[in-house]
């Protein structure tokens, strides 16, 4: 194991510990359920990165990740009991499956035609669920979870370590997949797919495994959405919102390491939640916008490229 | 090229946002004199046109405040923006309850947004005045929860029923059902295909259609291929357009008797003088109608005060639908704290089950799960309408209660293509 990986390991478990016993200094339930929000984003922020900040596909069609894994841990433990962390394997199997298969019909295109054609992805599991009755249809499905564990201070600092514990497994597997020979041939895919085919780097199979990790990813972070909001509908789930942000988030942060969506979601998912009990969301809105934009023109490589460019640029 | 001055900028802005919660939580811990309201309302989103509904609260709380507040204490509201997404309701009823230290807190809009604060409420024990959500409670079975709406008991299967008892009344045999992919329209349209069953009507056409849907030409010549006596809508602002729009086109067979049922958008000031005539002859939900069988002083006087505000603010200068019914929010939980003396939730509840309040939109008595004892969903029809001027709507004649019966405020004009014509 290398120096950085375990100063890695080392931040991970500090970080689950915080988190475990962050209930006994923070007695406000405010901040759990913010929080919840805010580890939300890093997963789904994460998960997008894999594909398109390694890859260089941009994927339009996270929330269509995001809401299989909500449903798909909802119908579980409403149809047959099977609670969360069976729901949320479940999810991870369903987004990844689903990941290949995007994969597989879409990959052959490129650029904006991938980007429309997995947009594509999240109108037509919105339309498949709003026409299953057993879905719960336009209607959407309730979910009373059980209550949290003993353990847990209450159901919001459960849910707030429960997605604590879903964004540190997804963040190791996006630094794994970053520092591992897949990171290497994606990085290759990204600057040239020609000339990485021509020097034996499988691209097809990279590829498929970027979206398969990275549907697996965006899956999780849907899966415990049901048991927090208590209620599951096709709208919500299947926002474009979603996958805006998804894209956002690794763009201020930095697409090309794992830190750049993790920085992004946590300084844009904390600013709007912020926003939202502040001031009007439509100024909310409109900030995102703003920083948006003044990133895309000032700092094209996110917070991380711009760090960099500075420290190159100071004289020693 | 990064200057320094632009880096130290981004620096600020992110350190900002992450001082913010401290800036937040020392605004939290300050006790206020004044009684805190909280709610959620969609200022922006899908369900913005809501938003009219922050009028009536603010009148509700002025004229509390004005005559001497609530157990001597002046009336607050903080108000927090949902953005229409049922994502963040958890967030805010949280900030609301935590955070701002709410003393009594109003729901979001609609079933879809009410039902992630189901139960965050029943685990904290709250008591809460549910704003419009159809059924919100059948399944949580909270006794401190009660609506705000006059949707009466089984409000699922039954919030429709008076269209399928005027269709009865004119012997309708057929039945078409019509419904947006979207929430409150499909529960009307389930409610109503049960209403219909259990009358021994024959569903002659049921399908929905995908929410963005503008063309229904293919969709109306299926339906008068299926020739139905009565067509059972569930639509938003607009599709109701568009498949009005639709009608003047393509028309329906004379054999229909009557249309319409859970159209959201004739409600409202905008689609009503931009249809105009077009409307007549719609039968369609709604809860108040300026005709004289529910003007009272109180809700005259309501009116007075929330149309030069509307009009001031854009949002829809009639106000039947939303507004009032925020207005009676406030005015429940004043009567609760009032009845109960005091905060306490569990009193105030207690007190609201055994006492019928006197609101501007008449008396409301609940059941065990907040419902209104009485369903008081109206069916209007609207009636000789003519151009597009929207002060014809604040008249009486134009909106014509068909049921409830005892409010009833005119005849039913039928078969609907004659209606039209009227």
């Amino acid at each position: 194991m290398t120096r950085d990986s375990k100063i890695f390991l080392i931040a991970a478990v500090a970080v689950l510990l915080a988190g475990l016993l962050a209930p006994h200094v923070l007695k406000n339930p405010f901040y759990f359920f913010a929080g919840y929000v805010i580890l939300q984003y890093v997963v789904i922020a994460t998960g997008w990165n894999i594909l398109g900040g390694y890859a260089g596909y941009i994927n339009f069609g996270a929330a269509g990740f995001f809401g299989a894994g909500a449903y798909a841990s909802a119908f579980l433990f409403n149809t047959f009991g099977i609670p969360l962390l069976g729901g949320l394997v479940a999810a991870c199997l369903i987004g990844a499956l689903l990941g290949v298969l995007m994969g597989y019909l879409t990959l052959r295109i490129q650029g904006v035609y991938f980007a429309i054609a997995t947009l594509g992805l999240v109108i037509i599991l919105e339309t498949i669920i709003h026409n299953i009755p057993a879905l719960g249809g336009a209607r959407g499905i309730v979910v009373y979870g059980p209550p949290p564990p003993a353990w847990a201070a209450g159901p919001s600092q459960y849910m707030f370590f429960l997605m604590l514990l879903i964004a540190v497994a997804s963040v190791s597997l996006a630094r794994w997949m970053q520092i591992s020979w897949v990171g290497r041939g994606l990085r290759a895919v990204r600057a040239s797919e020609n000339a990485a085919e021509c020097s034996g780097v499988p691209t097809l199979r990279l590829k498929l495994l970027a979206c398969a990790a990275s549907g697996a990813v965006l899956a999780a972070a849907g899966a415990p959405y049901p048991f927090y909001t208590s209620f599951v509908e096709p709208v919500t789930v299947f926002s474009l919102l979603i996958g805006l942000n998804a894209i956002a988030m690794p763009l201020i942060g930095g697409t090309r390491t794992w830190l750049g969506p993790v920085i992004g979601a946590l300084l844009m998912a904390s600013t709007q939640q912020i926003a939202t009990i502040t001031i009007s969301s439509e100024l909310n809105i409109l900030f995102v916008g703003i920083v948006l934009i003044a990133f895309v023109a000032l700092a094209p490589n996110g917070i991380l490229g711009l760090v960099a460019r500075r420290s190159r640029e100071t004289p020693r | 090229m990064i200057t320094r001055r632009n880096f130290n900028r981004l620096a600020a802005v992110a350190a900002s946002s992450i001082a913010m919660p401290s800036v937040l939580a020392g605004r939290a811990f300050g006790q206020d004199t004044p009684i805190r309201f909280g709610a959620s309302i969609s200022l922006t989103g899908a369900l913005s046109g809501t938003k009219n509904g922050q009028i009536g609260y603010e009148l509700w709380r002025d004229d509390v405040n004005a005559s001497g507040g609530l157990l001597g204490r002046q009336v607050e509201l903080v108000l927090l923006d949902d953005q229409s997404s049922a994502s963040n309701i958890p967030a805010i009823y949280s900030a609301l309850a935590d955070v701002e230290k709410c003393d009594v807190l109003f729901g979001p809009y609609g079933a879809s947004l009410t039902a992630p604060v189901m139960p965050f409420i029943k685990q904290r024990d709250l008591f809460m005045i549910g704003m419009f959500p159809l059924a919100a409670n059948e399944k949580a079975r909270h006794d401190k929860f009660f609506h705000s709406a006059a949707w009466g008991p089984n409000s699922g299967t039954d919030w429709a029923r008076g269209f399928f008892d005027l269709a009865k009344s004119v012997g309708v045999k057929r039945v078409a059902i019509l419904a947006n992919d979207l929430e409150f329209s499909k529960n009307a349209a389930v409610g109503g295909a049960k209403v219909a069953e259990e009358y021994s009507m024959e569903i002659v056409f049921n399908q929905s259609y995908p929410p963005n849907t503008s063309d229904f030409s293919s969709i109306l010549r299926n339906i008068s291929a299926a020739n139905p006596d009565a067509v059972f809508v569930g639509s938003y602002p607009a599709d109701s357009t568009a498949i009005i729009h639709g009608i003047r086109e393509i028309g329906l067979p004379d054999s229909v008797q009557i249309f319409g049922g859970a159209m959201i958008g004739p409600q409202y000031g905008s689609l009503l003088s931009s249809l105009g005539p077009e409307l007549n002859g719609v039968v369609n939900s709604h809860l108040f109608a300026p005709e004289p069988t529910m003007q009272t002083p109180e809700i005259k006087k309501f009116f007075d005060r929330y149309v030069p505000i509307a009009e001031k603010q854009g949002v829809d200068p009639l106000g039947y639908y939303v507004p009032p019914f925020y207005y009676v929010a406030g005015q429940l939980a004043a009567a609760a704290i009032t009845g109960a003396g005091s905060l306490d939730q569990a009193a105030m509840a207690a007190w609201l089950h055994g006492n019928t309040v006197e609101t501007i939109v008449g008396p409301a008595a609940f059941n065990d799960i907040g419902d209104w004892t009485k369903r008081r969903v109206l069916m209007v029809q609207i009636q000789n309408v003519k151009g597009n001027d929207l002060a014809q709507f604040r008249e009486p004649g134009h909106q014509v209660i068909l049921d409830p019966p005892e409010l009833k405020s005119g005849e039913f004009i039928h078969p609907y293509n004659k209606a039209r014509a009227s």
